[in-house]
């Protein structure tokens, strides 16, 4: 569903019990309970970070962390209470969920940002020689995308909103996944892919069509959010308050080590970037190599960019796809991130 | 239509079902075969319709056909051999289509055949909608339309009820008095080869060879008649003695198919 | 009566019966009734206890629907005519496919029903290709056919041919053998066995093949409807999950089973007009 369904490299039994591992057994038996949901890639690094350095633990919190394969998931999950808390991208899907009062944002999760390589607009080489050579001349092409509501849906929306089109303009083709969107840009069958970094990058490779920019650089946006129950608010208070210290503790760790840039503006290794690297590597159970070439920007403060979470709702609700009597604040509650 | 039969043997594989068959089947000649399960009894049938290759020896006709015959050598069937799908009459249509008949003579030929078989007013009828004597009748009727030089009937009242059976023979007996085609008769049952048969051939168990051929001298349409019990009772009699030991044997085999 | 049932009532005596006894009725059960209204009842029951169950919170709306927001959310797929668009897309995909299958099929069956030769070599390939899930392949059919309607009917296509193949020549094998002996004996042309006989003997196990394969069209429009259709019950349904619309949802899957019902009722006609013979 979002950008994140291409990753099927997770559910690791092994990983939940590595980790578990590495808490204290000792203050395990005064800890409260709690889970998260999250998928097996680096955007979920924090998580991970608060995990296996014992931020959690440190709250007095026993997290446990399960596993998704798919974003669509996670908020299903959390909806359903099979976990407490959950993380990926915003979709659709997601906001409806949401307009049933079934989850709530709580804090910022990463997001699209200049300068991040995370996803790529992609053109065929025979659309890139007959003249798609940027981002805004996307209009009128045939782009593939996931699925209707994902979150390719919404960045070919903010592109549109930028370079003065629509989706209306473009034709997209939906294809359930990036195995298919692979198979439909090598036969030629689109003349573009909004795809995945690592995606984008191994279709370059092949020689099967050239990267003409990047969501990021055109169009920065909130692409994944910290979430919650509105009943765990309601009931557990402090559990959420200690999660989310938590897991802003790890997340300035991580904006330290990753997002780090030197004076003339190009990415430079932080503090701990190594360690950081290798706690990801072993939860997502990918090369270091991997984990490096997309590591995606979040804000230190776990602070959102509440307007484009407006404009998220604002752009589905014109789409049909998301109900119109939805408030677009009250998908939110920011209280824990001082916003 | 003479039958000759000369030195036939037949094996499945390696087992020998029929072993140094001779026979005549003189012309109008009916002959009953009879023997214990098993003996070959249906494979001598199906060697002599040409739809079984024997192993070795020679089956041959000779002699002249009746007018307008297509099928000289026809088939009477013990499980009737009829298509579910067709009515009566397109049972009896089916094996004139491929013969270049003029429409008023094909129909004539279902006609008279259904006709005489009495099925005229069920010619529209389904086979599982009749009896198993009708669906039988279905099946002369069928042979019938070929105006056959020779009949192969191979158990062909064994699926029917005691009653039914006794009206069938009737049939049959009417038949013969009308067409005296040459008839090969197989069977299991003693009182219709008495009823029926000019000779009656006792097959041994397997390997199939012949035992006797025993003759019925009283003339078919004479057999229901007082005085020819006595002969009739001999014959059965000598009949059911070479059957019976036979038989016994056959029972005690233990079945190597 | 209890002496007849039970004949240690009397230990000493033998067993004997003291005047006329009635006989006990003891047949009767395990025959099978019609009960026409049954089906219809239970399914009210069900809706009604699912219905009941969401009006008193027991169930999520969420995560069941209740009757009335399913069958409100198809009120508005008949108003805004969508349904009618994605049923006509649907319908036409399965057409196409499965007549393109059972074409297929049905050649490969006959062939490999009549030739040994054609069994010799269809019959281990046709084992190697049937398990494989048409789903998996719908990246390469994507390649081989694009993303148009082609691939669409060849998911179709390729989910209804292999099960044809094998009811065809399974069908071809149940006729009866002693038909086609009668028909050798009567001098039938080897065109006309096939023609009489065959095609006829086999068009039940045929008819039996359409009832599965047209069953699997159904379930291979919403993999084929993955391929970039903009309509299509299966794009609809699908779509309605990615939005985490559950009454949608269901409602297309509504749809999707009414379908099924349909085109059953349509076989059982066809079956019972060509079989009248059964």
């Amino acid at each position: 569903m979002s950008f994140t369904t291409w990753t099927r490299r997770a559910v690791l039994g092994g990983l939940t019990a590595t980790l578990a591992a590495t808490a204290l057994p000792a203050l395990a038996q005064t800890l409260e309970k709690s889970s998260v949901g999250v998928l097996a890639l680096s955007s979920s690094g924090p998580i991970f970070i608060a995990k296996a350095k014992g931020y959690f633990a440190k709250e007095g919190l026993d997290v446990e962390l399960k596993m998704f394969t798919s974003a669509q998931q996670v908020p299903v999950a959390v909806a359903s209470g099979d976990v407490d808390f959950g993380v990926t991208g915003l979709t659709a899907g997601f906001y409806n969920l949401a307009a049933k009062g079934a989850v709530t944002i709580v804090a910022a999760q990463s997001r699209d940002e200049p300068g991040f390589p995370l996803s790529a607009y992609v053109a065929t080489n025979a659309a890139y020689e007959a003249g798609l050579t940027k981002p805004s001349d996307l209009k009128g092409k045939r782009i593939a995308i996931t699925t209707v509501g994902s979150t390719f849906h919404y960045m070919i929306g903010i592109l549109g909103q930028k370079y003065g089109f629509t989706v209306k303009d473009v034709t997209m083709v939906p294809l359930q996944d990036v195995p298919k969107m692979v198979s439909a840009f090598k036969g030629g069958q689109v003349d573009a892919i909004l795809a995945p970094s690592t995606v984008s990058r191994q279709v370059v490779a092949d020689g099967a069509g050239k990267i003409v920019g990047w969501a990021g650089d055109e169009t920065p946006w909130q692409l994944g959010a910290l979430f919650t129950g509105p009943k765990t608010i309601q009931q557990r208070r402090p559990v959420v308050e200690k999660f989310i210290r938590a897991y802003k503790t790890a997340l300035a760790e991580y904006h330290a080590a990753f997002n780090a840039k030197d004076s003339s503006g190009a990415l430079v290794k932080g503090p701990g970037y190594d360690e950081l690297v290798a706690i990801i590597a072993e939860a997502t159970k990918q090369k270091p190599e991997i984990v490096t070439a997309g590591l995606p920007y979040a804000d230190p403060q776990a602070k959102l960019l509440i307007d484009d979470v407006v404009n998220q709702v604002k752009f589905w609700q014109s789409e049909g796809q998301v109900d119109k009597t939805l408030e677009p604040k009250s998908v939110m509650d920011l209280s824990f991130v001082g916003q | 239509m003479r039958l000759l039969v000369s030195d036939l043997t037949h094996r499945y594989e390696d087992l020998t079902v029929l072993d140094g068959i001779d026979l005549t089947l003189a012309e109008g000649e009916v002959l009953a075969v009879i023997g214990p399960s098993g003996c070959g009894k249906s494979t001598l049938l199906g060697i002599a319709g040409g739809i079984v290759a024997p192993t070795s020896g020679r089956v041959s006709v000779e002699g002249p056909l009746p007018d307008g015959c297509l099928n000289p050598i026809t088939f009477i069937f013990q499980d009737f051999a009829l298509l579910p799908w067709r009515s009566v009459e397109d049972n009896v249509a089916l094996v004139l289509e491929h013969h270049p008949l003029p429409t008023a003579e094909r129909r004539e030929r279902i006609e008279t055949g259904l006709r005489r078989m009495g099925l005229w007013e069920f010619r529209k009828a389904l086979p599982k909608q009749l009896s198993g004597g009708m669906r039988q009748r279905v099946g002369i009727a069928r042979a019938l339309a070929v105006r056959p030089a020779m009949l192969l009937l191979d158990e062909p009242l064994s699926a029917l009820d005691a009653q039914t059976r006794e009206l069938l023979m009737d049939d049959f007996l009417d038949l013969w008095r009308r067409e005296k085609t040459t008839a090969l008769y197989v069977t299991h049952n003693l009182d219709e080869a008495l009823r029926l048969a000019d000779r009656v051939v006792v097959l041994s168990r397997r390997p199939g060879r012949i035992r006797e051929i025993v003759t019925v001298e009283e003339p078919r349409d004479r057999r229901q008649a007082p005085s020819a019990q006595a002969h009739l009772a001999e014959v059965r009699e000598r009949l059911w003695h070479l059957m019976k030991a036979e038989a016994q044997m056959a029972d005690r085999e233990i079945a190597h198919v | 009566m209890s002496e007849i049932l039970r004949s240690d009532a009397l230990p000493s005596a033998s067993p004997s019966l003291s005047g006329p006894q009635p006989v006990r009725f003891r047949g009767g059960g395990f025959t099978v009734r019609r009960h026409p209204w049954a089906a219809l009842a239970a399914f009210a029951v069900l809706i009604g206890l699912w219905e009941g169950a969401s009006r008193i919170g027991l169930a999520s709306p969420l995560f069941l629907p209740p009757p009335s927001a399913v069958g409100a959310a198809l009120s508005v797929m008949v108003t805004d005519g969508s349904l009618w668009l994605n049923l006509k897309a649907s319908l036409g995909r399965i057409a196409v496919g499965w007549t393109l299958g059972t074409l297929g099929g049905m050649l490969v069956g006959f062939a490999m029903g009549i030739g040994s030769l054609a069994r010799a070599v269809g019959v281990p390939l046709v084992s190697a290709f049937f398990p494989i899930p048409k789903i998996a392949l719908l990246p390469l059919f994507i390649l081989w056919f694009g993303i148009g309607e082609p691939s669409k009917f060849a998911t179709i296509g390729f989910g209804v041919f292999f099960p044809t193949v094998i009811a065809t020549y399974s069908a071809i094998d149940s006729v009866p053998r002693n038909l086609i002996r009668m028909a050798q004996s009567f001098g039938l042309p080897w065109r006309s066995i096939l023609r009489s006989i065959v095609l006829p003997g086999a068009l039940p196990g045929i008819l039996a093949g359409f009832r599965i394969s047209s069953s699997i069209a159904l379930i291979l429009v919403v993999a084929a409807e993955m391929i970039g259709a903009e309509y299509g019950i299966g794009a609809f349904v699908l779509m309605a999950g990615n939005l985490m619309q559950t009454d949608t949802l269901l409602a297309g899957v509504l749809v999707l089973s009414l379908m099924g019902l349909t085109i059953g009722t349509l076989l059982s006609l066809l079956e019972r007009r060509l079989l009248k013979w059964r």
